[in-house]
């Protein structure tokens, strides 16, 4: 076998967004002695973008920042701007949130389960080679990703970037029959779920158990997902304005990211930390799929979010099937939310982790600064954290392998690369 | 079944092309033209197409004619646009899409995309001139096409 104790392990395929970014892994001496990875911008340009705007406008405009999951940046903002001014909405219309959020992450976490994380594990170099071989296992993961498009198309109008979000509810209540139509497709897909849930079981997973802290929203009864305090598996237990007290975004060096820290900590968010913080709050019937899946009470191995992401699914389905059910239009369906200047602090939990939101009004209403925090900025240093741990006792294995396994190890967070646009890079090849 | 696509982002400038297109040919075409705006991941897109007799996806591209170039490709079995087969953590590219949509029968009879070179992608809203003026020949060209 070749040993190579120094090398230069590089994902250019990661730096996708306008030439700039993808990992870089250096090793000397049978050492890492260097991790960077940047793959990810900063939405703050959207926040300069917001300075100036009414205080109406930030769940428009901030839905535009991820293409993947617009309802969390819609709810993050929301929230922020109603504590701005005061204004509590009522249960209904919270129970309306709830519903297209599990919209969000059925659609969200099936996408990255079966067309980006799976491949890695069954080895293939992507989900169009993995379908070629497990054709009808895809066509269960486009459905289960399609009736969570279903759900944020009937109650916000679009799939994408749904326009029928609005500061203190929603334009238009969707009435009963239309979301009673809904129960069918979505009692399909929880069954799609549970089988998800058996298919990731039986992959092989690499031992790498690290020691976490795990940051995640924690509400009173609910498995987190609208609202809730910030809480940590450090001890942490905060109201949503406090956040900014606790993290701080740095810049680092080697990249246009900015990393963001707990008390100068490095943390984790997303499934993972939802799942070991808030396990308790999950129904006894997703507790023991759970079980039957083989996860237990804490999981440490960030290769097994891939489990947490189809149970989280699994939670998702069956929240939605119980707020089908229980489901009251909202009359009416928004609370006027007048402008009052001041500060308001909003925290919701996206796909991928905490997002949270600070504006800060104006006398006139208008938005003065904005601030946005989103998941990916928060896991960054984890991530290269996990890489540099991962690739040290594995450099025995041959660089192409060892690159494919440093992307899975990324693929771990499902972070967000810049996916505000999506345009083309024209090259097109004859075959 | 015609279904025109058009794809893009309002808040970054040219990117708004295939978004602009759509709403003029949705203001043209005939009744039965389904026209939809799409400016999310493009596995969304396999739903979109599903079963149309010819597809249009309209998209702003980056290049290197400049500004404005219209770049029409049909997409046939015989042509592939480039795309890395791992280049994104986060969602499949338009030619992941494509090639999915091959391997498993659901690509439209015919696929047209149309992309709509951009110069500005930067945080705001508006497109360039020559950009605003490509928009409306691709959109006329496009409501002929179908019958418009």
């Amino acid at each position: 076998m070749t040993h190579r104790s120094d090398r230069t392990l590089r994902v250019k395929a990661l730096a996708r967004v306008e030439g700039e970014g993808g990992m870089l892994v250096r090793t000397r001496a049978g050492r890492v002695e260097e991790v960077r990875l940047d793959i990810y911008e900063p939405p703050r340009f959207f926040e300069a973008f917001l300075q100036g705007r009414r205080h109406t406008e930030p769940p428009d405009i901030t839905a535009r920042i991820c293409g993947i999951c617009p309802i969390a940046y819609q709810m993050s903002s929301c929230n922020a701007i109603e504590a701005a001014c005061g204004v509590e909405v009522p249960q209904v219309v919270r129970n309306l949130r709830r519903l297209i959020y599990c919209g969000e992450w059925i659609e969200s976490h099936a996408l990255h389960i079966y067309l980006l994380h799976a491949p890695d594990f069954l080895g293939y170099d992507g989900a169009v080679e993995m379908a070629a071989d497990h054709r009808e296992v895809v066509q269960r993961g486009l459905r289960l990703k399609k009736t969570g498009n279903d759900i944020m198309e009937v109650i916000g109008g679009r799939a994408i970037h749904p326009i029928n979000v609005r500061v203190g509810g929603f334009y238009r209540a969707p009435s009963r029959r239309e979301l009673t139509n809904l129960v069918p497709r979505v009692e399909q897909a929880r069954d799609a779920a549970l089988d998800t849930l058996s298919w990731v079981a039986g992959f092989d997973y690499p031992d790498f158990e690290q020691d976490y802290e795990f940051v995640a929203l924690r509400h009173p009864a609910d498995y987190p997902i609208t609202e809730g305090r910030i809480v940590s598996s450090g001890g942490l237990d905060i109201p949503v304005p406090e956040f900014e007290d606790h993290v701080v975004e740095e810049h680092v060096p080697h990249s246009t990211a900015l990393h963001a820290r707990l008390d100068g900590r490095r943390y984790m968010t997303g499934p993972m930390a939802r799942y070991n913080l808030n396990a308790d709050r999950l129904p006894a019937s997703v507790r023991a799929a759970a079980a039957d899946a083989g996860l237990g009470p804490r999981e440490s191995n960030p290769f097994r979010s891939i489990l947490v992401r189809a149970l989280e699914t699994l939670y998702a389905c069956e929240e939605s099937l119980r707020l089908l059910d229980a489901y009251e239009p909202p009359d009416p369906p928004a609370v006027d939310v007048p402008a009052v200047p001041g500060t308001g602090h909003g925290a919701t939990e996206a796909p991928r982790g905490v997002l949270y939101h600070r504006y800060d009004l104006g006398e006139d209403g208008i938005i003065r600064t904005a601030k946005i925090v989103p998941p990916t900025s928060q896991n960054q240093a984890q991530i290269e954290d996990d890489l540099r741990r991962f690739v040290e006792p594995r450099l025995d294995l041959e660089t192409d392998e060892l690159t494919h396994r440093c992307e899975q190890a990324i693929r771990n967070y499902d972070p967000c690369i810049s996916c505000s646009t999506h345009f083309l890079d024209l090259r097109v090849e004859e075959a | 079944m015609i279904v025109v696509i058009g794809v893009g982002n309002d808040f970054r400038r040219d990117d708004a092309a295939g978004l602009e297109v759509a709403r003029r040919v949705r203001a043209a075409a005939p009744a039965g033209v389904q026209v939809l705006e799409h400016d999310g991941e493009p596995a969304g897109l396999l739903d979109v197409w599903d079963g149309a007799d010819i597809a249009y996806v309209v998209d702003a591209v980056r290049g290197t004619d400049g500004p404005g170039s219209v770049h029409r490709v049909e997409v046939g079995s015989d042509f592939r646009l480039h795309w890395e087969p791992r280049d994104s953590t986060h969602a499949l590219s338009f030619g992941e899409a494509v090639a999915l949509g091959r391997v498993l029968g659901r690509l439209p009879s015919r696929l047209v995309l149309v992309g709509v070179e951009g110069g500005d992608f930067a945080t705001g809203q508006g497109l360039g001139p020559e950009v605003a003026a490509a928009v409306g020949a691709v959109a006329d060209e496009i409501v002929r096409e179908v019958g418009g």
